[in-house]
């Protein structure tokens, strides 16, 4: 009984949205519906890695901010180890709690259509982020990896033009679904750059000290490299494999590590060397947190919104150093405003917004 | 006669046990969240306890001979796997491949018997042979389930919610087979002392054959209702059952020396695991501390039975 | 060897047809011969008696008769007809029964679950009921006021109650009659009067033409009831004798034992400070060991004394006084079956046996082997698995773990049970002279003659030590009177 009613007002809430959506939309394009009696659930499927922990870190933060400010009444983060009975579990856990709005980081990409299925049917906004669930119900909020690859290779062109020129791609790991997606999207980005010849491929599983074996052990048969593709990870070591070798160093496209930005940072004094660094960052789960606040709001938001990849240009360069943590990967806060942006942008169908670079 | 009564509150006892802790968990639940305590409330805390709650009586029927199954969660993961790949196209397929993995289950039990190896071993080879199986069938999670498949579980039956129906049905079942009925008592029988079942002049073999095949079959039963609930298959979507189902045995009154095990313990044992982790997210115990805080409820519960057991004794 | 073997069947023989018959059984481990071409008679309600040492066969010979061991050679006929490859199963449908000295019931099944196993016709609707009034009515025809619980698990019920089910449903009757009925040591945990129970039994039954073997250490039960004696020894049957007269003694030389002479009274233990001392609040006596001491605790069955054994036990234990223990339930509480004697005789010396933290496998051989030698354990080495050898010899093992330790205090429940004369008089000689090297025992007993090796005693009724009996007071006469408290005898 208690929970129909909930349902009801779920679903009166909604439609309330619906309704005012046309009135309540701040000029910067902000739904302003009134979300200070709503809560937020991050249900995420895996916390034993430091990514995930500062993934779930970055979305504690900001939610006690807008707690804080009074845009949200409350919440919470709970997660799976690893196993997705336990994760939908929990999902239905949050459901009974009565959580207004849950955003997924899944586990896999079908096992838990059903638990999400209750969840919208029960009224709730389910957010799916950097995972594909194949559950109709939810809006999805992840990176688009033809665009990583696309960035790297329209960087390329504004250094070297449309070519000729060698092209070495670092891949992941063999067999990796990212790898899979990340490799598809630069063969699209290639059949762009019929001048551009891909010279070779290793295997560096983003990691440095492989990326530096793998890329020493190719060079000997390579006779001019222009530009080196990376999937993250691999950047550092790519350039300490050049330099040992004693060859040109070509373009080699950063991941965001410490590492990798602090060698180009180096290597730029030296000789004036310019690349450019971009990938994912983990806040990530702010981009799905203030989406889903948005849709609580009442901003009409499409079914994929596509999250920008953070990029660091030659300007910026100093200034993200300055914030990344040793040994890590670059993170920045997105915030309420530029989520906005990236929504609009998303479906106005333009460019999107870029995070600017600390002061 | 005093002596009489004594036993039969111990006998309780040990039920009331698990059925406390239960009582207790659900109590704070609903304090916390009042909404939870309705017909939809208990169908979404107790819905992914329908297949334990099998796999639990499965891991029960080993146990009862004095073996253990550290192959569980691999092998409903496996029934999984078979029922989102052919259960939809092609059901005879699927029914064939329910048999044959029985079969292999039974062929596995009846390995370790007449090698005389520890099933400890022998259960934990198997349960890479199950997985490489899943694996092969469904090289990665997905797949389709039949819709009867996921209505069924999705169902909404009159009375009582789904889950608490086939905790019911289970316990009720397994309970009158298992403690009731001379068959059953052969099978505890066998597990209390196997040599004289075999100097009584019954076939060891057909007694073991019996319980490893409705071990299987429990365990398929817990895999198709698994796969209804997470409408696909995925070999690796219940590893942690191994030692959940373990747990339930264990917290229901089960004994590994054989012979020992209580089938409505059992079901409860299942619940109590499976509420412990909604129960620690209610409460509001961060992530992180879960999984220490659920051994901490294991811990709570065992420990409540030693000191029935050492009353039984004293 | 043979003296007397396969002679005719006497009087009530003669006229009565052969139950079974076996002519030249064996039985082979690999090289051992556990059974060496025995020949063997059961004619309809005749009583048996078979006796021997532990390990000459009397166990494989009536595995063998009840099908739970398969014959290496040798024709065996049942009821007239070539038994051909005899089964448990086939002895069962025969109306053949065994009680068996491991006690064959499942512990964790009440007596009337227990009593479905040995019958097939408990089945179906209604099943327990049934089996509750068989088992219920061959209890009360068996052992009437027992008061035993026939639906309590039996392991929760004592050794003697246990054994008392188990006799109770070997004569229990559902579809097909009891023909016959092979006991092993019935009576090693039952009472004086329950012994007696049983033996009127065995007398009942082989008037309703049951013919039963019985297997004990006990002489007085055979001569009591037996129609025919046979004895063996090595393997093979060396003695066929009609029961007409035949005494203990006779027994005892066939078997190759010499009759115990009565046994030298040793020096008065010097009483002066107790080594142990304690008190079980109940105002009764308190039990003091003195070093050197030998203390029995008699009484009638289930009066208290074991229960007052493991207080002394675990008080000793926790005020610091090396102690030792050896238990006559082997199986549940002493041994671990599958260890060699070795490994099973150091457990509890083992820090004694450390060098620099690690057992030294020298010094536990060294120590093995002498007391595997005092103690003549039959069997081929120290490395032999205990699960391989007979009873008595398991139980001398635990003997011999508990004597090899630094105990000074050693606490004996029921050690000897089931035990043959002969290694009972070695183990009895051997306390005695373990006690004149200056430890203390405490020995609890079911067999009222093995007090004559103490010194003290201390006679139980009703849960409480009621008399102190000293010296040459220590008589089965007195002890029984003091169990009844006087009232009876």
């Amino acid at each position: 009984m208690q929970i129909g009613k909930s349902i009801l007002t779920g679903a009166l809430a909604l439609a309330g949205g619906a309704v005012l959506a046309g009135q309540v939309f701040a000029a910067n394009g902000l739904a302003t519906g009134d979300t200070s009696t709503k809560r937020i659930a991050f249900s995420n499927s895996y916390a034993g890695n430091s990514f995930r922990q500062i993934m779930i870190k970055d979305f504690e933060r900001m939610a006690q901010k807008a707690v804080d400010e009074g845009k949200i009444a409350g919440f919470t983060t709970v997660s799976a180890n690893n196993n997705v009975t336990e994760q939908a579990g929990q999902i239905q856990n949050l459901i009974l709690q009565g959580y207004d709005a849950i955003i997924v980081l899944a586990g896999s990409d079908t096992a838990l259509n059903g638990a999400i299925k209750e969840a919208c049917g029960a009224g709730i906004t389910v957010v799916a982020f950097a995972s594909g669930v194949t559950e109709p119900c939810v809006h999805t909020v992840d990176y688009n990896l033809d665009s990583y690859a696309k960035a790297e290779l329209d960087f390329v062109q504004s250094k070297l033009g449309y070519g000729p020129a060698n092209i070495l791609e670092i891949r992941g790991m063999a067999g990796d679904g990212f790898d899979k997606r990340l490799h598809e999207g630069v063969v699209k980005a290639m059949a762009e750059h019929p001048n551009y010849k891909s010279v070779g491929e290793v295997y560096g599983q983003w990691t440095g000290t492989v990326a530096q074996k793998e890329v020493a052990g190719i060079l000997p048969s390579l006779k001019k490299v222009d530009a080196v593709l990376t999937q993250g990870g691999d950047g550092y070591g790519a350039m300490q494999a050049f330099k040992a070798a004693g060859r040109d160093i070509p373009i080699i496209i950063m991941g965001n590590r410490q590492d990798e930005l602090q060698a180009w940072k180096d290597q730029h004094i030296a000789t004036g060397y310019e690349t450019f660094s971009l990938g994912a960052t983990p806040s990530v789960s702010q981009v799905a947190f203030w989406t889903a606040q948005q849709i609580l709001a009442g901003k009409k938001v499409p079914d994929f919104v596509e999250v920008p990849l953070l990029e660091v240009h030659q300007a910026d360069l100093d200034a993200w150093l300055k914030v990344v943590p040793e040994g890590g990967v670059l993170d920045a806060d997105y915030d309420q405003k530029i989520v906005g942006q990236i929504i609009d942008a998303n479906i106005a169908g333009t460019e999107l917004p870029s995070v600017a670079a600390p002061n | 006669m005093s002596d009489k009564r004594f036993r039969l509150s111990h006998g309780t006892l040990q039920l009331l046990l698990s059925a406390g802790a239960l009582l207790i968990m659900l109590g704070a639940i609903f304090h916390v969240q009042p909404n939870a305590m309705s017909y939809f409330g208990f169908t979404l805390l107790f819905k992914l306890s329908m297949p334990l709650v099998l796999a639990a009586l499965a891991q029960m029927m080993l146990i009862l001979l004095g073996d253990i199954d550290l192959s569980n969660g691999a092998f409903v993961g496996m029934v999984t796997c078979i029922t989102a790949v052919w259960l939809d196209p092609s059901p005879g397929v699927a029914v064939i491949a329910y048999l044959a993995a029985i079969a292999a289950f039974v062929a596995m039990g009846w390995f370790t018997h007449a090698r005389e190896l520890p099933s400890i071993i022998v259960t934990l080879g198997a349960s890479f042979i199950w997985l490489g199986i899943a694996i092969t069938v469904l090289p990665s999670p997905g797949g389709t389930v039949p819709g009867w498949l996921t209505g069924f579980t999705g169902w909404r039956p009159p009375l009582l919610p789904m889950p608490i129906w086939v905790a019911l049905i289970a316990a009720a079942v397994s309970q009158w087979f298992l403690m009731h009925t001379s068959f059953g008592t052969l099978l505890r029988a066998t597990g209390g002392n196997a040599r004289a079942v075999q100097k009584a002049g019954w076939s060891l073999s057909r007694l073991r054959i019996a319980i490893y095949a409705m071990a299987g079959g429990l365990m398929v039963a817990s895999g198709v209702l698994l796969s209804g609930i997470i409408t696909s298959g995925d070999p690796n979507v219940a590893p942690s059952y191994t030692l959940l189902t373990i747990g339930a045995v264990i917290v229901g009154g089960g004994a590994f020396v054989g012979g020992r095990v209580s089938p409505i313990g059992t079901v409860l044992g299942a619940l109590t695991l499976s509420l412990a982790g909604s129960f620690l997210s209610f409460m509001h115990v961060p992530a992180t501390w879960q999984i220490g805080a659920q051994g901490a409820i294991l811990f709570l519960v065992l420990a409540g039975r030693v000191i029935v057991d050492r009353r039984k004794l004293a | 060897m043979q003296q007397v073997a396969n002679m005719p069947v006497g009087e009530m023989g003669a006229k009565a047809p052969l139950f079974l018959a076996g002519r030249g059984l064996s039985k082979s481990y690999g090289a051992v011969k556990a059974l060496s071409d025995t020949d063997f008679h059961l004619a309809t309600g005749e009583v048996v008696g078979l006796i021997g040492h532990n390990g000459a066969g009397k166990s494989t010979l009536i595995n063998v008769l009840a099908g739970v061991v398969a014959r290496s050679g040798g024709i065996f006929e049942v009821l007239g007809r070539d038994a051909g490859d005899w089964s448990a199963n086939l002895a069962r449908e025969n109306g053949l029964r065994c009680v068996f000295q491991e006690l064959s019931l499942c512990p964790n099944l009440s007596a009337t679950e227990n009593t479905r196993l040995l019958h097939p016709a408990l089945k179906g609707f209604g099943w327990k009921q049934r089996a509750r009034k068989t088992i219920q009515s061959a209890l009360d025809t068996v052992f009437p006021d027992s008061g035993i619980d026939v639906d309590r698990p039996v392991g929760e019920l004592s050794l003697g109650e246990r054994q008392m089910i188990e006799i109770a449903r070997g004569f229990s009757v559902t579809d097909s009659p009891v023909r016959a009925i092979i006991l092993d040591e019935p009576t090693s945990s039952l009472g004086a009067e329950a012994t007696r129970q049983f033996l009127e039994q065995v007398s009942r039954a082989s008037e309703d033409g049951i013919s039963v073997i019985l297997v004990t250490h006990r002489l007085g039960e055979i001569l009591a009831v037996a129609h025919r004696v046979v004895t063996m020894k090595d393997g093979l049957v060396i003695s066929d004798q009609f029961n007409d007269g035949l005494s203990r003694s006779e027994l005892v030389a066939v078997m190759g034992d010499l009759e115990p002479e009565t046994r030298e009274r040793r020096d008065a233990v010097v009483r002066d400070v107790p080594v142990f001392s304690h008190s079980s609040g109940l105002g009764d006596h308190d039990i003091e060991l003195h070093q050197g001491e030998i203390v029995g605790l008699a009484g009638l069955d289930g009066h208290g004394q074991r229960e007052r054994l493991r207080a002394v036990f675990d008080a000793a234990r926790v005020s610091g006084l090396p102690v030792a223990f050896v238990a006559g339930d082997r199986v549940s509480e002493g041994l671990f079956p599958l260890w060699s004697i070795r490994d099973n005789l150091t457990i509890r010396s083992l820090s004694a046996l450390s060098r620099g933290g690690l057992v030294s496998n020298e010094a536990a051989d060294r120590l093995t082997q002498s007391w595997f030698e005092r103690l003549k354990v039959r069997a081929p080495g120290i490395a032999t698995p205990l699960l391989s050898l007979s009873g008595g010899n398991q139980q001398k093992v635990l003997f011999a773990r508990a004597l090899a330790s630094d105990a000074r205090l050693i606490v004996l429940d029921d050690p000897m049970r089931g035990v043959d004369v002969g290694t009972k008089h070695e183990v009895y000689a051997l306390i005695r002279n373990e006690a004149e090297t200056g430890r203390s025992f405490l020995w609890y007993s079911t067999e009222t003659e093995e007090f004559e090796n103490c010194d003290r005693l201390h006679v139980f009724r009703e849960g409480r030590s009621e008399t102190i009996l000293d010296g040459e007071r220590i008589e089965p006469n007195a002890i029984l009177e003091a169990s009844f408290g006087g009232l009876y005898v």
